[in-house]
């Protein structure tokens, strides 16, 4: 076995409470599958056999093969985590660390993406990495977003991900928040790695390959708390200090030692290249650069690597647009047929090809739908139109209705004629006849939600 | 009938303009050549002949420059030259460029007024010389890049956005340590990866980290390149309104003012600088010795191609040679000595002879000159009609026209003999030996008059006057003054303003270790692991870094103990540990001025002074009984530390008791206690400090008695 898979399905989903609040984030239904099968699917694509996956006890019960609709070939190996107190990614996978033998492919359950899994895994086999992670080009969110139509997103502060030529090592990482005193590269990296690309508008994947050696480093070092807060910064930027590579300056050691308690050296020590590879390193004539005559990698036993999709799917739904754009890519990934085979559809209606239906739906005469998704066990009636719309299970809508553009959480029931656009309607909601909503969120009310948040905040 | 259909066009106004726009594109391509440097680092070999004549591979340098814009296709090329501008002329009247079918027609404009690159570029603008974009090179610019695709790219972007580019700079890719890469005109580059719009030129000497102003990555596009491995080939497209903006910005010297500017400048005035990166080719300005000593050896291992050392680009009579193996290049009639390697490159001039067993490689040696027997070349720069007699060594130096070099002189590194001086016999000139037929002092003498080539005379005083007979130096028939190197230990500026090589030879080693090894203090990650630094390990930096500055920069003490306190404060340190530290980091000043390894005495000459100085700091903490006790504690604590000083303790004490840091009741007490452990039992009977107490209470007895 060399990679180990952890899947981290620990995690709340606080960027998007309006769905999260009593559906649990890997659950959450995506083209009519759990949020958490889509990385599930994508681990079983490429051949794992087992995964380890992390999360807590509530959605532990509700993981049952015929929900994941899984082939049944993964040996799923679930670990479940106390949500008590502040619990990061990197303490997770502390937690797991004995179960781990060997490097690991850490990745969040929140994923949905096409990438051909083998090109981190290669960059990570091919440069015997530290790190490597995988990066994709930002999409722009075309839907509107519903409660939030018309407000401009407050800019979101940009990462700045630095590449060298080849757009494979990672070289720099820095958000823009903190770099309001301008972005500095020491010289020395430059004249290692003299052209650098510095990129914007990426969206970081959460997917890492690990090296064995750093979840020993993590191990040792406790404070570390989150994989993309700490960790990764922490290795991109240990890739060119010396402290790391040639521990001979006696001071430097020293003052190592009392920073970070000896730990640092434990990184050095177990990155420490095996035999064979460094002399096979010696004795070959290949090197990861040119322009100088200094060896391979500049000496430098740390490196970290990232793979940037320049086009296909990969979405991190962590948020309500995300999970609309999702939602609407999710028919092009699945393979099982639109209409599930169990669901009733009268033959005058009109379902659009890019429709899913899920099982057990009832659609009756004279309802066209569109660019939807609706949901397992939900029932339509008459003279329904339902365009650029999700529905959740077990949603009921009457005669006449207009749904536009909106989500319909789990078991809400839509009242005759009403008509619906770019809303939210929250779990269980009872929306009354002949409503009319447009733009709003129509979930319980906010003052709840906000004290909800304060509550659950974001465990892993 | 051409003109009928011209004029029948002009009679609509859409066609007109069309019109118009086709003229620009048929106007012939100009170019701007400033044959002048304005500045002295050929000095004093340019107070004979301006750089752009100085011979490069046997052709002079403005050669090459005119051959680029010719190949490029410039069609009229207006050199402008100030120093000696006569000699460029003569040169030029009589070169090819100036017969009847070149195809680059070249115009001189001299003026003695000229005194930086931007006099030029307004005496261009007022002269209103050119209609449409033009390209702007150097006189010692050797290059054999086509810039035919990127003026394209330039032109296009003007027809897109009028107005908006107005420079397109080329680039040669090399990465760092590439050989024609000089330390001192290493860049860095921020460009905007889709337009390739310049966002940031920043020269790299000296600088530990390179910084970049957030502002640049505010435009649209999402990925910007940063670039360290571009060569600034000193050849910029640019438009008409570069001149205009010289008019404009009459403080604009150079072009690097003017990149400046207009990136600063960017979002008032809209301008914008493009580069293009040559892949093919090459481009390097020849800016000082050590360039002129990389573009020569480029040149005779073929790296220009085409331009070459046999291929007589020049068309002139007697420049024409062979190109045989290993780069062995030699022109008509010159004539070997018996065993005479020629081992690589090497170019020899016509009727050059050269004496038996001579040792020649990786050399150019002009015309007309006669080399004696068993003669050792490499990397020499040999000119025209040079004599060398036999036994001559000379390595990595420039000999110019008429020199005279008599037997058994060896040059070592970098040394330059400029024209007509003569040196020998047997002497050894070391490194970096510059001779002159003139005298030093001319310079300041002459500083008003010399213009261009030489205005910055006043304000770098770049060689030092040795007046001293040099007979001793240059040999018995020597004739020539040494300019001396007046700034091997001075300030780095002079350095660089001095040296003919450039900085080079000595390209910091230390800079890359040391910013390593900063990195393990300052770099904002270790802290994030650890975010409780030890906050007296901070603060003791801190108060090291205060003092070393205070010593810098003359700060007072009172100012020195505001300081201390304010970081008493923000890393909410105890008087008392204040004290401690105070003490620790004085007392191993020394050790951090001049490294462990001093000797006893040494670290005495070096504490003592610092003692004395800081005085009043100390006097500042310790104060009460209690402090006198802990400051002695923390001194007994450091020398248990470093045994091998425990002589430099009596000092201490002494200078601390004379300066009334502390006083000798303190001083008993803290005798009398009892060490704890074996090593501070031992301190107490160092024989020095047992004299020193027995002296004290001598003293007092005395002072009870009186």
């Amino acid at each position: 076995m060399e990679l180990q898979a952890v899947l981290m399905a620990a995690g709340g989903g606080s960027r998007m409470m309006e769905l999260t609040y009593n559906t649990h984030k890997p659950l959450l239904p995506v083209g009519n599958k759990p949020l958490i099968w889509y990385p599930l699917n994508l681990l079983e694509r490429v051949g794992f056999e087992e995964v380890i996956i992390i999360t807590t006890k509530d959605v532990q019960k509700m993981l049952t093969p015929d929900r994941l609709k899984l082939d049944g070939k993964m040996k799923l190996d679930v670990v479940c985590i106390q949500l008590e107190g502040e619990m990061g990614t990197a303490d997770a996978l502390r937690h797991v660390q004995q179960k781990i033998k060997t490097d690991v492919l850490v990745l969040s359950c929140d994923l949905i993406t096409d990438v051909a899994l083998h090109e981190v895994v290669d960059l990570f086999r091919a440069h015997n990495a530290s790190m490597a992670m995988l990066m994709s080009k930002l999409h722009e969110f075309t839907e509107t977003v519903p409660g939030q139509k018309g407000k401009k997103k407050a800019g979101e502060q940009r990462d700045f991900v630095g590449v060298d030529a080849t757009g494979q090592r990672l070289l720099f990482m820095a958000n823009e928040a903190d770099l309001e005193d301008g972005l500095t590269i020491r010289k020395s990296i430059m004249c290692k790695h003299p052209s650098m690309r510095i990129r914007t508008g990426l969206l970081d994947a959460h997917l890492y390959c690990l090296k064995r050696c750093v979840v020993d480093f993590l191990v040792e070092n406790k404070n570390i708390s989150s994989i993309r807060g700490e960790l990764i910064p922490y290795l991109v930027r240990k890739q060119f200090s010396k402290s790391v590579n040639l521990p001979n300056n006696k001071d430097e050691v020293e003052m190592s030692q009392k920073m970070e308690g000896q730990t640092n050296l434990e990184i050095l020590g177990s990155c420490k290249d095996e035999e064979l590879l460094r002399l096979t390193q010696e004795r070959s004539c290949w090197n990861d650069h040119h322009g100088d005559m200094s060896e391979a990698y500049h000496g430098g036993k740390v490196r970290c690597y990232v793979h940037i999709m320049e086009d296909g799917v990969c979405y991190r739904v962590n948020t309500l647009a995300a999970y609309i754009e999702a939602n609407r890519m999710a028919p092009k990934l699945i393979e099982d047929p639109p209409i599930h085979p169990s669901a009733v559809i009268s033959e005058c209606t009109q379902v659009g090809a890019d429709s899913i239906i899920g099982a057990s739906c009832q659609i009756s005469d004279k309802t066209s739908i569109k660019r939807s998704t609706v949901g397992a066990s939900s029932t339509v009636r008459e003279k329904v139109k339902i365009t650029n719309s999700i529905l959740m299970n077990g949603v009921t809508v009457e005669e006449g209705c207009n749904i536009q553009g909106s989500v319909i959480c789990s078991n809400a029931v839509i009242g005759r004629n009403a008509d619906i656009k770019y809303c939210l309607v929250g779990s269980s909601q009872r929306i009354e006849p002949d409503a009319r909503h447009l733009d709003s969120n129509l979930s319980i009310n906010d003052s709840a939600l906000g004290s909800l948040k304060m509550s659950r905040d974001w465990p892993a | 009938m051409n003109m009928a259909a011209k004029t029948a066009k002009q009679g609509r106004p859409g066609a007109r303009r069309a019109a118009v726009d086709q003229d620009e594109e048929e106007q012939p391509l100009q170019a701007v050549l400033v044959a002048d440097s304005f500045n002295r680092r050929f000095f004093p070999v340019t107070k004979d002949q301006p750089r752009a004549l100085l011979p490069l591979a046997n052709v002079a340098m403005i050669d090459y420059t005119l051959e680029f814009l010719t190949s490029t296709g410039v069609q009229e090329t207006f050199v402008f030259c100030c120093w000696m501008s006569d000699k460029i002329k003569d040169h030029l009247a009589k070169s090819k460029w100036c017969r009847s079918n070149s195809s680059n027609t070249v115009h001189f404009i001299t003026s003695d007024t000229y005194r930086s690159l931007g006099d030029v570029l307004r005496d261009v603008d007022a002269k209103a010389l050119l209609r449409s974009d033009f390209i702007l090179v150097y006189g010692d610019v050797v290059s054999s890049i086509d810039v035919t695709q990127a003026l394209q790219e330039h032109r296009l972007r003007r027809k897109l956005e009028k107005n908006i580019s107005v420079m397109t700079m080329i680039f040669k890719e090399s990465s760092p340590g590439h050989r024609a890469r000089c330390e001192e005109d290493n860049i860095v580059v921020a460009v905007d990866s889709k337009s390739k719009r310049i966002l940031h030129y920043q020269k790299t000497q000296g600088l530990k980290k390179l910084q970049f102003p957030m502002n640049i990555f505010h435009s649209t596009s999402d990925e910007f390149e940063i670039r360290h491995d571009l060569l600034d080939c000193h050849i910029s497209i640019c438009s008409p309104q570069v001149a205009e903006l010289f008019t404009d910005n009459f403080d604009y010297q150079t072009r690097n003012d003017f990149v400046r500017g207009i990136l600063v400048n960017e979002e008032i005035l809209g301008n914008q600088i493009h580069l293009h990166v040559a892949k093919d080719g090459y481009g390097a300005r020849v800016s000082n010795l050590f360039m002129y000593d990389a573009v020569s050896s480029d040149m005779i291992r073929r790296w220009i191609y085409p331009i070459t050392p046999e291929s007589n680009f020049v068309d002139e009579e007697g420049k024409s040679c062979t190109h045989s193996r290993h780069n062995v290049y030699r022109g008509t009639g010159v004539s070997l000595g018996h065993g005479s390697q020629m081992e690589e490159n090497v170019l020899i001039g016509q009727d050059t002879s050269i004496g038996a067993k001579g040792h020649i490689s990786n050399s150019v040696i002009g015309a007309n000159c006669i080399i004696g027997d068993n003669v050792i070349l490499d990397r020499a720069y040999i000119w025209n009609n040079v004599h060398i007699a036999d036994n001559v060594a000379i390595r990595q130096s420039v000999v110019c026209d008429g020199v005279e070099v008599k037997t058994g002189v060896i040059l070592k590194e970098q040394c330059v003999l400029a024209f007509n001086a003569v040196v020998g016999p047997d002497v050894t000139l070391p490194e970096g030996t510059v001779v002159s037929l003139h005298h030093p002092d001319e310079e300041e003498e002459e500083q008003d008059e010399f213009l261009s080539d030489h205005a910055e005379a006043g304000h770098n005083k770049a060689t030092k006057k040795d007046k001293a007979n040099n007979s001793k130096e240059l040999g018995t028939e020597g004739q020539g003054y040494i300019w001396k190197s007046s700034s091997l230990d001075h300030t780095k500026e002079d350095e660089l303003a001095q040296s003919l090589w450039g900085l080079v030879l000595n390209p910091d080693p230390e800079s890359d270790s040391e910013s390593e090894a900063s990195e393990g203090s300052d770099q904002p990650g270790s802290r994030t692991i650890s975010p409780e630094l030890d906050d007296i390990k901070v603060f003791q930096t801190e108060v090291q870094g205060t003092l070393q500055r205070g010593l810098e920069e003359n700060i007072g003490c009172d100012n020195l103990v505001l300081e201390i306190n304010s970081l008493k404060y923000a890393y909410n340190i105890t008087l008392k540990e204040v004290m401690q530290i105070l003490t620790r980091v004085v007392l191993e000043y020394p050790f951090f001025q001049e490294g462990a390894d001093l000797s006893t005495s040494q670290y005495n000459t070096l504490l003592l002074p610092l003692l004395k100085g800081w005085a009043p700091v100390f006097k500042n903490y310790v104060k009460r009984a209690q402090d006198h006790l802990n400051c002695l504690a923390s001194i007994e604590e450091f020398f248990l530390e470093h045994e091998a000083h425990w002589g430099a303790l009596v000092k201490v004490l002494m200078s601390a008791y004379n300066l009334d840091i502390l006083e000798e009741d303190g001083i008993m007490r803290w005798f009398s206690q009892e060490g704890t452990t074996d090593k501070s039992k031992l301190l107490r009977k160092n024989q020095g400090l047992l004299k020193f107490i027995q002296w004290l209470e001598e003293a007092e007895e005395y002072s009870e008695g009186d």
